[in-house]
């Protein structure tokens, strides 16, 4: 009698999410680090919209499941590369968050927020200073000379070039890139890992920004004050998607996808003949595709992909690229003031990293610092577009270059 | 020389020619990533660079066209109204209080005309003159706040909010 009361003890221990953990201590430890994340969105608003479902996402899928079947994600199955068999296998066994995270793995959230991010986006600033497309492909230097220091640290093409995306500032151009290089690689890491980096450091980035903004610009350049922009007509705003959509499918047709599909909103927007799409891309779909992306991609960040050597390195060359990023804008801005005898304020060359739109207000702020009556934002808006443009092309060429 | 093989590779490199789990690279793979990289990003936006540049051009041009077109049928037209003699503006003496709106279109909201009154009548005080408010008009919309873009409600916001 007592025998078999033991042993229902010990069966219904042996199935229960404790004794899950009392075999992988790491798992608590993840479930302890969602919980630092989720008070980070939730007290600190750091990006709450993505690190809080990140964050749920992580405890999720680090919640202990003694059976296979019961586990709502399955890390084993990205580890290996995509086919027929895998594909049955994800929706035949796959829990929920397997399933959700197939929009990740196929590149379909990326390319659906930069539709949500098109319609969202007013490219005037851009038509009205075309030059600021410059700043925002000087950023993209820190995605490349990363890309530099990633191979010097001896990691493969893939890795490389998933981490070195991170310096565009864009998540969803880093999950596109990462989650294509990635697939099948012989790597530790995932779009999983290199989306929290990116993330993180893209809520960071009014920490990461300044100093090196101060660092590299004198006070009487800070204070520069920039004339007004004028204002774009209708048609322009019309004929640009097309124009910026025809000319980067054509020089790098990796890019096409996500340049496409941020151009196709705009349109949408700009047309101003479709205002229920505009809506629905603007606010529901692009908040049920933020909701899936958060969710699904937190769930990678089990305790086998992040406790490790590799992710710490994403972390360190991410702030990396961050920075590189934002000194190549700096740079060029301050070489475009000097050529133009002392017209282009420089901070607004660090707004050339994509953040849209923290790294322009970023630009006001530091030159509001020095003169308040300096408004800045507008200015910094155009290289803050640009460089969604310019991470989106960046990404085609990291694509077009690495065989994957 | 190194520079012709860096060259050489960028071109190799525009066929997906690196393996994605080679490791380490080669130091011409990575220097032909790092620069080939910047340089088509940065070839690809110079290019949108010149072509919206001379998209600007060709619709200042149709504007001030239109904007020319427009004056001189403005020009065209005026003989035939029955033009009221201009009043010339007499110096005050004293600061007239303004008078608020025999509104067209007006905004229903009085404490918005009040708003608008006063700041004509510092203007007044200020530069001597003697202003009226004559009509106040709501500006149209485009659905937002105020028929502000995204930018400027953004920007508007950092101007009022202190820092």
């Amino acid at each position: 009698m007592l025998q078999i009361l033991l042993d229902i003890l010990r069966g219904l221990w042996e199935t229960s999410g404790l004794c899950g953990l009392a075999e992988d201590p790491m798992k608590l430890v993840m479930i302890l680090v969602s919980f630092v994340l989720m008070y980070l969105a939730i007290v600190k608003e750091f990006e709450p919209l993505l690190l809080l479902p990140i964050s749920f996402g992580m405890f999720l899928s680090n919640l202990p499941a003694v059976l296979t079947e019961d586990a709502i994600f399955h890390a084993e199955y990205w580890n290996q590369p995509q086919s027929v068999d895998w594909f049955w296998q994800v929706i035949h066994d796959g829990g929920l968050l397997d399933k959700l995270y197939l929009g990740v793995k196929l590149q379909i959230y990326p390319c659906l927020i930069f539709l949500g991010i098109g319609t969202m986006t007013d490219f005037g600033p851009l038509i009205a200073n075309p030059k600021s497309f410059l700043l925002g492909a000087a950023a993209q230097g820190g995605i490349f000379f990363t890309f530099l220091a990633a191979a010097l640290m001896g990691m493969s093409a893939a890795e490389c070039g998933s981490i070195a995306i991170i310096g565009g500032a864009d998540g969803p151009t880093s999950i596109y890139v990462s989650s294509k290089l990635l697939d099948g690689a012989e790597s530790n890491l995932n779009t999983g890992t290199i989306a929290l980096a990116a993330y993180t450091y893209m809520a960071l980035v009014p920490v990461i920004q300044p100093p090196i903004m101060r660092a590299l610009t004198t006070k009487q350049e800070r204070a520069i004050k920039m004339p007004q922009l004028r204002t774009p007509s209708k048609t322009e705003k019309i004929i640009f998607p097309v124009v910026v959509t025809l000319v980067v499918a054509l020089l790098v047709p990796s890019a096409a996808s996500l340049v496409g599909m941020l151009m196709f909103g705009n349109i949408l927007k700009e047309s101003g003949v479709c205002s229920r799409l505009v809506d629905t891309a603007q606010n529901a779909l692009m908040n049920i595709v933020t909701i899936f992306l958060g969710v699904s991609v937190g769930a990678t960040c089990t305790a086998s992909n992040v406790a490790n050597w590799d992710f710490l390195k994403v972390l360190i060359l991410g702030i990396v690229a961050f920075s590189l990023g934002t000194a190549c804008g700096l740079l060029l801005a301050k070489l475009m003031n000097w050529l133009s005898g002392g017209k282009v304020n420089p901070l607004i060359g660090s707004a050339g990293v994509s953040a849209v739109p923290m790294a322009a207000r970023i630009s006001q702020k530091e030159g509001a610092k020095v003169d308040p009556t300096n408004f800045l934002l507008m200015h910094a808006m155009g290289p803050n577009v640009a460089g969604v443009i310019g991470s989106a092309v960046a990404a085609g060429v990291l694509l077009s270059v690495i065989a994957y | 020389m190194n520079l012709i093989l860096t060259a050489h590779n960028w071109i190799m490199l525009a066929g997906g020619s690196i393996d994605g789990n080679k490791k380490p690279l080669d130091s011409s793979e990575y220097l032909g990533v790092t620069f080939a990289g910047i340089g088509i990003v940065l070839l690809a936006l110079a290019l949108l660079v010149v072509i919206i540049m001379l998209f600007g051009k060709i619709f200042d041009g149709i504007n001030k066209n239109q904007q020319t077109k427009a004056k001189v049928a403005a020009a065209a037209k005026a003989p035939k109204a029955s033009p009221a003699p201009a009043k010339k503006p007499e110096p005050a003496k004293a600061v007239q209080p303004p008078v608020p709106a025999p509104v067209v279109n007006a905004v229903d909201d009085d404490e918005v005309i009040a708003v608008i009154s006063a700041v004509v009548a510092m203007m007044s005080e200020q530069d001597g003159t003697t202003y009226q408010v004559k009509s106040v008009k709501q500006k149209p919309t485009q659905g937002g706040f105020s028929g502000r873009s995204a930018w400027a409600m953004d920007g508007r916001r950092n101007n009022i909010s202190p820092f």
